[in-house]
């Protein structure tokens, strides 16, 4: 007996656990899917912004206390100098073909300089001649790697150092340059002097990304590269690039190969540049001055070319516009379409056919929408009604023509709005449904007509109803992509000013921003804000929505 | 005329008979009303017909034309090629497939085990909680599950299943999954609680397990509702575009060997989505695609056809 | 204002033979031909009227007379169609689908079923008050002053005259004038009937249809409403469904007993309780009913 009952409790537990494990998967996912786009999303809003995020604000956009800023960089590039004049230190033992256009153009100084002198002729050629040695002996001490050999051809050129003819010309910097050679030579691996040069350029690139463009440099073209690091965790990142190499070497043959980390300052130990790694790393803050920033501005400010800097704010202003146009054009007729199906017919053909038709176009697949959005109105509806705007009745501009033949915000809006037609009409005919029948046998009772009853007292009593499935719709309506891909959507342009252009938008703004755009996946936390934005928007909307039809309800069962 | 009530309130000053003649105002104010609400409501019959026709009317040209044949019988789809395009639809047609069926074997039980909790086990406050968890899930737009297929399960899933791509059948199949088990919930849920307290009361008065009760009784006296749950979730998971649109790789091909679920496909959506930007407005290409909307919608149209027939079956028993 | 002439109409045998008239109704009817043109002072008249609910039978084959300015009860067992024959006067059923008649029922002699009619004229003039009090979900004065708004009234002062005269009648004023704003559904049951009551006053109906209209309340509340019906009962034509006998007897000059849809005795409310013509009807006030 026992025997065979337990078999069917077992079975029985594990149904009922398959159960709880379906409903806890299912909230599982919904925590997994959510959390970390929200969590990464609000990490375009709320940072660590540095002085460079401030200054990028501040030209860019316009926004933030110009003085307060420009103090603040006063004092940064302050901190900034000894890395600069490090860097400029080794540069100059390093990169000797910079050494050398130098002293060349020391040498042609000189020669104008003679000449403003009056001084020509004879002593003119003489004197030239020995600056030109000077110059050649400095030039073989850059070229060549043989230490001694360097250090006789400097010390050729330091002798004539007390030379009067030199003092006060141009040539006196011959001597700072082989004075500060003859150290860096002294300590440098002059054979090294390659790899030094390729390294530096990386610590240089480095740099570039942490600081922006080094004083004296000129203003990149693009605005990405215009500006350091504007986020701490940019920061981070580029000062492990400043620290570290990463190189792939080859261990053994034919094996993969292997990433090697090196630290840059035992690469670089010996030279100018040492110093700079570790002041770097202990005076991060100083060269930052980094502060918790709520950039609020994110929901408004437009965007740099691949939404590297700024914010999602047309693609917001493009999302309500589309949904408020869509909901312009769904509400009325929803509500209209509803109040007819509930109040005036009871079941014939007419009203199946209508029914069956409000289901089918609630089962149109979203794309379907799409083609048909562009095959009617954009190809078809809004160049005739241009047309005949425009040539007949010459109301409209050619320009106004013109655009009504290509996709725009109209033609979005009304695919949208045919799209989520259906869910209002059916939340609306529940709403109404639900109103308990006493209120209209009331109204009616007190001599009031069918239509009257329904607006003073059917339709305030289905309002909350009627209002969420509106709700839910509008959310429905500003998550939606399929329609509006090929009727009015667009990744990158201005924020239009009628509705008869195209716009950004969030749902295509999402899409692009992970898949289309390349430079967006240099700020991932961009491409995360955008749909952070996308979907605390249409949450926030369903909550909104729940939270008034628990209200309702409650309400209703109060009574 | 409110003031001398007490004396006029024995008669009737009203007159309760009115031909359309005497009340033109009123009979014609409904009439004119009546229409008008007619004639909204028709608006939504309009729009399907227009649907239906400026889809096919895009689509003609290429129905009508010389690819027909190959558009049902090849698997290759090269459209843009100069000297040999090629619209074969099979290919495409198998990825809808593939990443549907994918969706439902995972959706279909999670999703039934989920509605028979939400009917059978769970008590009322905790279904409370649970209800707009499901709302929320139904709620989340189709691009935001697609970027997190694209930036968040794709490189998972290669690094930790050592995928070529992450973007392939299982991914946009498993996002798919979810995307459809709102719905699947809600209607099986619905038909679950309309198979009334009587039968599960018989039921248990005869000593079955709760497994039992469900398995042998509620879920076969709910069949309809609940087939009419599957299809709807098939008809989200067809219709959907941007999820697969990003998720699933967009290589045109039947993968092999056929199990293999780590291979990218196309489908019937995303290539609509994907190509329709890079045609010429009339092109063969352009034709074709439309000729794809044709099938998604007829495809569509006939599931939903056969869901509200069963939808109705459950709705009368409801009310019986 | 006109008078309209109520045009008689002709129904089959439409004498006084087709019921045992009660006494004071010939009174009354003495009484009323003075003011009105109409037949001997009945507001009402069904002759074979017969509701159909798809294919079940509501009410059968009903013939009676209901006489102006006096109170007629209507009692009987639950389900014998009460309702059904009082909404049937001012024409509530047509809310539910698939009913038919059959027979007449006239109003001030239009027959309510003719196509013709107009049920906004009809419902104004015979209100009704419901078994629950279904107050909207307005102020007690926008409740009050919905009826004279839908009239076209809609100066302030006379609204306010209008709400108060009504809450007046229906001894509501002094319990909610201080607060008119607030919403009905904020009352008792019982104020909240009241105020029904004086909703459907404000109309100005001519005949007062009341179903059950104590049924969900306690005595003290009734007790109360059967009061403001004994005020009433001079100025309109009021009919009442009751389960009640004692309040049949109390507030009704003619009670008539419905059984299984038909009727079965119609008369003076004196003579009906004390002395029955119908064994059925015996054994129901009796309360030896099975
Ligand atoms: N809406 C309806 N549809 C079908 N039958 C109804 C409806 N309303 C009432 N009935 C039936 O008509 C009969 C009379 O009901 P009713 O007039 O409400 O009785 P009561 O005397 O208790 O007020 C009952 O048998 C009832 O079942
Ligand atoms: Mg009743």
């Amino acid at each position: 007996m026992k025997f065979r009952i337990f078999p069917r409790e077992f079975r029985d537990k594990c149904f009922t656990a398959s159960c709880m494990f379906s409903v806890c998967l299912m909230v599982f996912i919904l925590v997994v899917v959510l959390f970390p786009m929200m969590a990464r999303g609000l990490k375009a809003v709320f940072f660590q912004g540095t002085n460079e995020f401030r200054e990028m604000q501040l030209v860019v956009f316009g926004h933030g206390d110009a003085e307060r800023i420009q103090r603040e960089n006063g004092e940064i590039e302050e901190a900034r100098a000894f890395v600069y004049e490090a860097a400029n230190r080794f540069r100059r033992g390093i990169d000797t073909e910079h050494l050398a256009d130098e002293v060349r153009g020391a040498y042609r100084d000189y020669g104008s300089y003679l000449r403003a002198a009056g001084i020509s002729g004879e002593r003119y050629s003489a004197q030239r001649a020995r600056a030109k040695d000077l110059r050649d002996a400095l030039l073989d001490a850059f070229e060549s790697r043989d230490k001694e050999y360097v250090q006789s051809r400097l010390q050729c050129v330091l002798q004539s150092r007390a030379d009067p003819d030199f003092g006060g010309t141009p040539i006196e910097a011959y001597f700072e340059t082989a004075e500060s050679y003859s150290r860096i030579a002294a300590s440098v691996d002059l054979s090294r002097r390659e790899q030094y040069a390729e390294a530096f350029g990386e610590v240089r690139e480095a740099l570039h990304k942490l600081f922006g463009p080094g004083p004296g440099e000129p203003a990149p073209a693009l605005t990405m590269d215009q500006y350091g690091a504007t986020r701490w965790d940019a920061v981070e990142r580029e000062l492990h690039r400043l620290l570290w190499s990463e190189d792939w070497v080859e261990t053994e043959p034919g094996r993969p190969m292997v990433k090697e980390t090196r630290a840059r300052r035992e690469f670089f130990a010996g030279t100018e540049l040492e110093p700079v790694f570790d002041y770097v790393e202990t005076n991060l803050e100083k060269l930052f001055q980094p502060r918790f920033t709520f950039y609020w501005r994110y929901f408004m400010d437009g965007s740099t070319d691949g939404h590297y800097f700024g914010g999602c704010g047309p693609e917001i202003l493009g999302t309500l516009a589309l949904t408020f146009f869509s909901m312009l054009f769904a509400i009325p007729l929803g509500i209209i379409s509803a109040a007819f199906l509930v109040e005036c017919t009871g079941d014939n053909i007419a009203v199946r056919v209508i029914r069956t038709c409000i289901n089918t176009l609630a089962g149109v697949p979203s794309i379907v929408f799409g083609l048909f959005g562009m095959a009617f109105f954009v190809l078809f509806l809004f160049p005739v009604i241009g047309e005949f705007g425009h040539g007949t009745l010459g109301i409209f501009s050619a320009e106004a023509a013109d655009k009504l033949t290509k996709p725009n915000i109209l033609a979005a809006s009304l695919t949208l709005g045919l799209l989520v037609l259906p869910v209002i009409i059916r939340a609306s005919e529940e709403a109404i449904r639900a109103v308990p029948i006493n209120y209209k046998e009331a109204a009616l009772a007190l001599g009031a007509g069918q239509f009257r009853s329904f607006m003073t007292v059917i339709l305030p009593a289905a309002a909350p109803g009627i209002f969420t499935g509106i709700i839910l719709s509008l959310s429905r309506a500003a998550g939606e992509t399929a329609p509006i891909l090929f009727t009015g959507a667009i990744a990158f342009g201005p924020v239009p000013d009628s509705i008869l252009e195209p716009t950004r938008a969030l749902s295509y703004g999402s899409y692009d921003i992970a898949v289309g755009d390349r430079l967006a996946m240099l700020v991932p936390h961009k491409q995360y804000g955008m749909v952070m934005t996308l979907v605390a928007l249409v949450l926030t909307l369903n909550i909104i929505a729940i939270w008034i039809r628990s209200r309702s309800s409650r309400k209703l069962r109060g009574l | 005329m409110h003031s001398s009530r007490p004396q006029e309130a024995a008669g009737f000053n009203r007159p309760l008979l009115l031909s359309p003649g005497q009340d033109l105002r009123g009979y014609v104010f409904d009439r004119l009303g009546r229409s008008f609400l007619f004639f909204i409501t028709f608006l939504s019959v309009v729009a399907v017909l227009l649907i239906f026709f400026f889809i096919i009317r895009e689509a003609s040209g290429f129905l009508a034309g010389p690819y027909v044949k190959q558009f049902f019988s090849s698997t290759h789809w090269y459209p843009e090629s100069r000297e040999h395009p090629e619209y074969g639809v099979l290919a495409i047609l198998g990825g809808s497939a593939y990443v549907t069926l994918v969706a439902m074997l995972v959706a279909v039980p999670v999703g039934l085990f989920s509605a028979v909790w939400l009917s059978d086990v769970a008590s009322f406050r905790v279904r409370q909680i649970i209800k707009p968890v499901i709302e929320i899930l139904a709620a989340i737009p189709s691009v935001a599950f697609g970027f997190f297929a694209v930036l968040v399960l794709a490189p998972w899933m290669q690094t930790r299943f050592g995928f070529d791509t992450g973007t392939n059948i299982l991914n946009a199949g498993v996002i798919l999954a979810v995307m459809a088990l709102p719905t699947i919930i809600s209607v099986a849920e619905d038909s679950m609680s309309a198979v009334g307290m009587e039968i599960r009361e018989a039921a248990y008065g005869l000593g079955s397990t709760r497994a039992e009760a469900m398995i042998r009784v509620v879920i076969p006296a709910a069949h309809s509702g609940i087939i009419a749950a599957v299809i709807l979730g098939v008809m989200r998971a067809v219709g959907e575009t941007m999820v697969v649109w990003m998720a699933s790789g967009n290589a045109t091909q039947i993968p092999s060997p056929w199990w293999d679920l780590s291979k990218s496909v196309r489908t019937m959506t995303a290539t609509i989505a994907g190509d329709m930007g890079e045609t010429v407005q009339g092109s063969v290409h352009y034709q074709a695609l439309f000729s794809i909307g044709i099938l998604l919608l007829v495809f569509t149209f006939g599931l939903n056809l056969i869901s509200e027939h069963l939808l109705a079956r459950v709705r009368r028993k409801k009310e019986a | 204002m006109t008078e309209y002439q109520s045009q008689e109409l002709s129904l089959d045998g439409a004498d006084a033979s087709f019921l045992r008239r009660p006494a004071r109704a010939v009174e009354n009817a003495a009484r009323d031909t003075t003011a009105e043109s109409g037949e001997a002072g009945s507001v009402i008249r069904s002759k074979d009227f017969t509701l159909f609910y798809g294919k079940t039978i509501g009410v059968k084959d009903i013939t009676m007379d209901i006489y102006a300015r006096t109170v007629t009860a209507i009692i009987g067992p639950s389900g014998c169609g009460k309702s059904t024959f009082l909404r049937s006067i001012n024409r509530m059923n047509d809310l539910i689908p698939n009913i038919r008649t059959e027979g007449f029922l006239t109003v001030n002699g239009q027959n309510v079923y003719d196509k013709r009619v107009n049920l906004v004229n009809l419902r104004q003039q015979v209100g009704m008050v419901f078994q629950k009090p279904n107050p909207f979900a307005k102020s007690i004065y926008d409740n009050v002053a919905y009826g004279p708004r839908l009239q076209g009234v809609h100066s302030r002062s006379e609204l306010d005259s209008i709400v108060e005269e009504c809450l007046h009648s229906a001894f509501l004023w002094d319990e909610v004038k201080d607060d008119l704003r607030k919403s009905a559904l904020a009352l008792s049951g019982g104020q909240q009937q009241r105020l029904c009551i004086a909703r459907a006053l404000a109309t100005q109906p001519r005949a007062l249809l009341m179903d059950e209209p104590c049924s969900a309340l306690d005595p003290i509340a009734t007790a109360r409403i059967e009061e403001l019906i004994a005020q009433l009962r001079n100025r309109y034509t009021i009919v009442i469904v009751t389960h009640n006998m004692q309040q049949a007897a109390r507030v009704s000059e003619h009670t008539a007993f419905f059984c299984l849809g038909e009727l079965i005795e119609y008369d003076l409310t004196s003579r009906f309780f004390t002395n029955p013509s119908n064994k059925q009807t015996e054994d129901y006030i009796t309360g030896r009913f099975g």
